[in-house]
């Protein structure tokens, strides 16, 4: 029978017109709060650098210049970056969703007598860190330093987009599980047959965690391929200009000869636009997923 | 192809114009060696094709890519490479270099360094000896503050009191020689003039307080007692007493004047607590009458006023003393920086080749690629051997893309100052006399004038010939908290940090500076620090004076 | 109807004889149990540093054994203290602001009608996320600013204030200033993940709670906020063993020297103290501490969940 239609006849009540003025408010003053930042830093970006130095520039620009983005665009190896961290971005995203998803439901599993001791084993993981340079040993040993590999197999198991995922799973109804065990299928066989399939939201989301964090990771590419060019992300290429740019000053000997017509403050803003992009060009194809409404519905038995 | 012929040519042109120093070996159809060098300073890193790298390229046969620090502090860059043992050819570790020599990492290059003269004649023997190691041999080739001939500064890049043009034409071009001076003639005109012209308000006097930057407020003291910038400590060089320039009279009565135009109004509220940011941009609007930093510190805020027209909002330096009768030392000759340099690294398999490429980077061709550019692409040369730019190519100087693909000079690497070989040229732009004049207003050259002075550096006392300690920072920069002065140096700036902006601000000064006293004394061990830095500068004079270091 | 199945473990002994029923289950277990002790457990073997003078021309093998010394000298340092009060302090003001507003946001999200504005909502909200601590904070001293802050200027012009206040001179507003940054920043971002979570919640469940005659608020009280409490309560748990990871950077660009003594955390501490000065060794002790007591935090808060009978970690 369809509810919808009934919902539909209803009357609104005083109450929910309240709520919805109240909602619409408190909505329209957070998107203006949170809207600002991002032009300004757009308006920046578009604004001479040195007349930008004086301030008072808020939502358009005053003097109009593409300076900085010429200047963020001027190197060579920004190309090469760019495919690397593409790259990078798709194929980290793959494995790490399938490999980490394939943990969860083995987790999930409510009979499984290791399941308590892996999910421990992997939840200390997020509290531990044996520093920058024993990482960086255990990696030179399995020769993953000066090489594509470093960007995409350590951090293919994380322990929180695992959680994640559990939990997820975990309200998954169990007679799905239990119809198809009958009928003789395997675990692996459940996992991508039914349950992944029911999973598309929280996928989504991690998706987007993975591919936002991979997309912006420049500090592996810094520190494991320091000296391979051919192996630079487009994120550390930038760094590099934007420490170029912001610390001169630290030393005399740079800046006597430097006399830039373009500021730290320009040239990040150009960067950040150029870089958050294409990033966020790909979030309305993931929203669908995870806005409850826009999707067709809930999970349904 | 173009590009190759076009460096045929000019290698051509130059081994025809030989001068003094030893030629290149001119590279004919050889390899070009590919050499790589990490410096733990943030610097630009340049194209793969760049034009004038590969015009030295094609001069000495070799080439050399530069990385440079990037996210990290040199201290963790140097100490990841140490662990990892991935060395590049070259390294310039900045703050990182104890750890390379305790490391082992660098080759002596006094073993080699006889069959490369360039390398060898480029310090006096005196001056190397400053660079030796304990264990005599030498390690490293400072790059920066070697003159050739005469310094040729037009511009006083460090630190000074600084006002704007327009204060001193509007009281009429005043003596300013002390402390009590300055703020009088600042607190007159901004009475006359609260305001600029459109209407926005004049700020007297502000303070950059932020993180390492914090030298605007802390370290005028020892320049307002006469003495020159050894930054962490002030040196008699009569008694060779080493003294804390914190808890001097002079530094009292320093701070205490500051309290009072705080209060005032005079000194601008916003000081203590501004960013490097805010600060730049409230000097970009040209309303800031006064302050004290180090030249190169505010430039771009400058350029900024300049673009908008304001040029009678422009600074001239002061040599302020705290009282008539001391004499001024702001300016100093340039100061060969022995703790640091270019080093060539145990991962070099080449280093024959390396040392013959530093050699090379020394000749008068190479060093004129590297800081002029390509003659009749980046500057033009006249009749009478004097180069100069257009208006293009000064635009170009100053552009990141142009200069990213074109230009390169191995800035890292060792470099004279000063003159050129010729004689006639000074070893970069900004250093030609004729390029400098060129570029100042008239509001400016008119301020200069009615001080006598025709460049900037003129309004300050000349330079003296440096002490042989000189400067002690070079020392205590390398400090770390291993040793108890070490400690005491963090625990200094760490106090500094946070009572001096206090001292400033209080209603009660006396108390405040009693206050600010006591912590001083009570968590720095002052006199561990003043130790070790004694200790150093006597080793330092014994160097100097031709005494082995043991 | 999807009834949300609460899945209690039973206690499962570990006999042969589950051993062999499970073994399909084992057997892909074991390349994860494989991949997490190469990748996160051999590295801990770096703990040696934090009782070393770790140098690293001696690497990790060679350098001198000191004991306990670096874990003193943290400890007997009455800064250090105050750093760890710090530290706590914002983490746990984070953690309350960053909770209350994504989860607030998210239900206030979902209960937008018209698509194209909820689109348009999320998309604006995440996208400060992209922005670097340097231009937030950036933008945090301009709003704040004594002069021409619009901060100052609202509270002065409704006479909450006098006269303009100096925001970054007083210790006690430090704390909230990073903390409400955070929000700024994050809010968004973090809100996806409940999204993602009403989305399990069936329709149905509103469809029969409007017949019963539920007002919106009802609704949010007695379904949404119930379908993700297990996400809710996951993310606690994670948080709460983060919070002595309150970060540096934030509190590195907003702080100054006035402030300096609420301002600094520990992982500051441990750049000016040790990775600054080439004591690696320092940071090491200082990141087994944190690690410890992240872990008895989360292992009190994850028996708390299980006598509740909440979602837990493990």
């Amino acid at each position: 029978m369809s509810l919808t239609k009934k919902r539909h006849c209803m009357k609104r009540s005083k109450g929910d017109i309240a709520f919805t003025i109240a909602n619409t408010l408190i909505l329209t003053a957070f998107v203006v709060i949170t809207l600002y930042p991002i032009i300004n830093t757009v308006a920046i970006s578009f604004n001479d650098g040195l007349d930008a130095l004086r301030g008072g520039i808020y939502l358009w620009p005053r003097m109009f210049t593409l300076q900085n983005y010429s200047t963020v665009l001027a190197k060579d190896s920004l190309l090469t970056g760019a495919k690397i961290t593409v790259l990078r971005t798709v194929l980290a995203t793959v494995i790490h969703l399938s490999v980490t998803a394939l943990l969860a439901y083995v987790l999930t599993q409510k009979d499984y007598i290791f399941a308590k001791h892996i999910s421990f084993f992997y939840v200390v993981t997020m509290y531990v860190s044996g520093g920058l340079i024993p990482t960086f040993l255990v990696y030179k040993e399995l020769g993953l330093t000066n090489s594509f590999w470093v960007y995409v197999i350590p951090g293919a198991v994380s322990a929180f987009n695992m959680l994640v995922m559990r939990t997820y799973m975990n309200g998954l109804p169990d007679s799905l599980q239990e119809s198809a065990q009958l009928d003789g299928a395997g675990y692996l066989t459940i996992f991508v047959r039914i349950i992944a399939p029911l999973c598309k939201p929280v996928f989504a989301t991690v998706a987007l965690f993975i591919a936002v964090y991979q997309w912006n990771s420049w500090f592996d590419a810094m520190l494991y391929n320091r000296m391979k060019d051919e192996y630079t992300t487009l994120q550390y290429e930038l760094m590099k200009l934007l420490s170029s740019v912001t610390n001169q000053g630290a030393n005399a000997q740079t800046i006597k000869n430097s006399g830039n017509q373009v500021t730290p403050t320009s040239v990040r803003a150009a960067a950040t636009v150029l870089t958050s992009l294409p990033i966020v060009c790909l979030y309305p194809f993931l929203q669908r997923y995870f806005i409850a409404g826009l999707t067709i519905g809930g999970v349904k038995e | 192809m173009k590009r190759r012929t076009l460096s045929l040519t000019m290698a051509l042109t130059m081994a025809a114009s030989m001068g003094l120093s030893v030629m290149p070996a001119a590279a004919e159809e050889q390899e070009v060696k590919e050499f790589t060098a990490f410096h733990a300073v943030p610097g630009t890193e340049i194209n793969d094709d760049n034009v004038c790298q590969d015009a030295i390229a094609a001069l000495i046969g070799a080439k050399c890519k530069d990385t440079w620090l990037t996210g990290q502090t040199a201290e963790e860059a140097v100490g990841m490479i140490i662990a990892s043992e991935e060395y590049p050819d070259f390294m310039t570790a900045s703050t990182g270099h104890s750890m390379m020599m305790d490391a082992g990492a660098y080759i002596a290059i006094d073993e080699y360094w006889d069959n490369y003269p360039n390398i060898k004649n480029y310090l006096s023997e005196s001056e190397w000896n400053k660079v030796r190691a304990e264990d005599g041999h030498i390690y490293i080739i400072p790059q920066f503050g070697i003159i050739n001939g005469h310094d040729t500064s037009t511009v006083h890049n460090d630190e000074a009191f600084w006002i704007q043009t327009r204060v001193l034409k509007w009281a009429g071009y005043p003596d300013i020689v002390t402390l009590e001076d300055y703020f009088n003639v600042i607190e007159e005109y901004i009475e006359a003039n609260p305001t600029m012209e459109d209407g926005t308000p004049n700020i007297g006097y502000t303070i950059l307080c932020e993180d390492w930057r914090y030298f605007c407020l802390e370290n005028a003291p020892f320049f307002l007692d006469g003495y020159p910038n050894d930054g962490c400590v002030i040196i008699d060089p009569e008694t060779l007493e080493v003294i804390d320039y914190n808890t001097t009279e002079t530094a009292k009565e320093y701070f205490a004047k500051l309290n009072e135009e705080f209060h005032k109004g005079i000194v601008d509220p916003e000081s203590f607590t501004q960013t490097y940011d805010q600060y730049i941009a409230k000097l970009s609007t040209g309303r800031v009458l006064g302050m004290c930093d180090q030249h190169w510190d505010f430039q771009t805020g400058e350029e900024a006023i300049k673009q908008q027209g304001l040029d009678d909002c422009t600074y001239v330096p002061l040599g302020l003393v705290i009282e008539e009768g001391i004499e001024e030392h702001y300016h100093s000759a340039s100061a060969l920086d022995v703790s640091n340099g270019l080093g060539i690294t145990i991962g070099c398999d080449d280093v024959e080749g390396a040392l013959q490429f530093v050699n090379d980077l020394l000749s008068q061709e190479v060093q004129t690629l590297r800081f002029w550019g390509i003659e009749g692409v980046d500057y033009e040369v006249d009749e009478n051997g004097l180069f100069y730019r257009t208006e293009e190519q000064r635009a170009n100087a100053t552009s990141t893309e142009y200069k990213v693909a074109n230009r390169c000079d191995y800035s890292y690497f060792p470099q004279y100052e000063g003159m050129n070989l010729d004689g006639i040229n000074a070893w970069s732009p900004d250093y030609q006399p004729t390029e400098f004049y060129e570029s100042l207003s008239e509001d400016v050259k008119e301020c200069l004038a009615a001080y006598g002075a025709e460049t900037y550096v003129e309004m300050l006392n000349p330079s003296e010939e440096n002490q042989p300690w000189f400067p002690m920072w070079s020392f205590s920069n390398n400090m770390t908290t291993e040793t108890p002065g070490g400690m005491a140096w963090t625990n200094m700036a760490e106090v500094k940090h946070e009572y001096l902006p206090k001292v400033c601000m209080a209603e009660d000064f006396e108390a405040a500076w009693e206050e600010y006293l006591g912590v001083y004394n009570d968590r720095c061990d002052i006199e561990a620090f003043l130790g070790e830095i004694e200790e150093e500068l006597h080793r330092r004079i014994a160097v100097a004076s031709g005494e082995t270091a043991e | 109807m999807a009834k949300r199945a609460k899945k209690t473990r039973q206690k499962q002994k570990i006999t042969l004889k589950q051993i062999i029923k499970q073994k399909e289950l084992i057997l892909i277990s074991i390349p994860f149990v494989i991949y997490g002790i190469i990748f996160y457990y051999v590295p801990l073997a770096g703990w040696v540093m934090a009782f070393q003078n770790y140098k690293p021309k001696y690497g990790l093998w060679e350098s001198p054994f000191v004991g306990l010394q670096k874990f003193e000298r943290l400890f007997s340092d009455p800064n250090f203290i105050k750093v760890i009060r710090n530290t706590l302090c914002m983490g746990i003001i984070n953690l309350v602001l960053s909770f209350f507003f994504s989860i607030l946001f998210a239900i206030l999200l979902n209960e937008v009608r018209i698509r194209s504005a909820k689109k348009f909502v999320q998309t604006v909200s995440y996208l400060p996320h992209f922005l670097s601590w340097i231009i937030v904070t950036g933008i945090v001293h301009d709003v704040l600013s004594l002069e021409n802050g619009i901060i100052n200027q609202v509270l002065v012009a409704l006479h909450i204030l006098e006269k303009p206040i100096n925001w970054f001179a007083y210790p006690k507003y430090f704390w909230w200033i990073v903390g409400f940054s955070n929000v700024w920043k994050e809010t968004g971002w973090g809100s996806i993940i409940y999204l993602s979570a009403i989305t399990s919640i069936s329709p149905d469940l509103y469809e029969a709670a409007a017949m019963d005659g539920a007002g919106r608020l009802r609704k949010i009280w007695h379904i949404t906020l119930p379908g993700i409490k297990p996400t809710i309560f996951i993310l606690l748990l994670i948080n709460i063993g983060n919070v002595l990871n309150a970060g540096f950077e934030v509190q590195y660009l907003l702080g100054n020297g006035l402030v300096q003594s609420v301002s600094q955390t520990i992982d500051i501490y441990v750049l000016k103290w040790g990775i600054s000065q080439g004591d690696y060794s320092l940071g090491t002790a200082a990141g087994i501490f944190k690690s410890l007591v992240s872990i008895i935090l989360i292992w009190l808060a994850n028996s708390a969940a299980k006598a509740a009978g909440e979602e837990r970690m493990f």
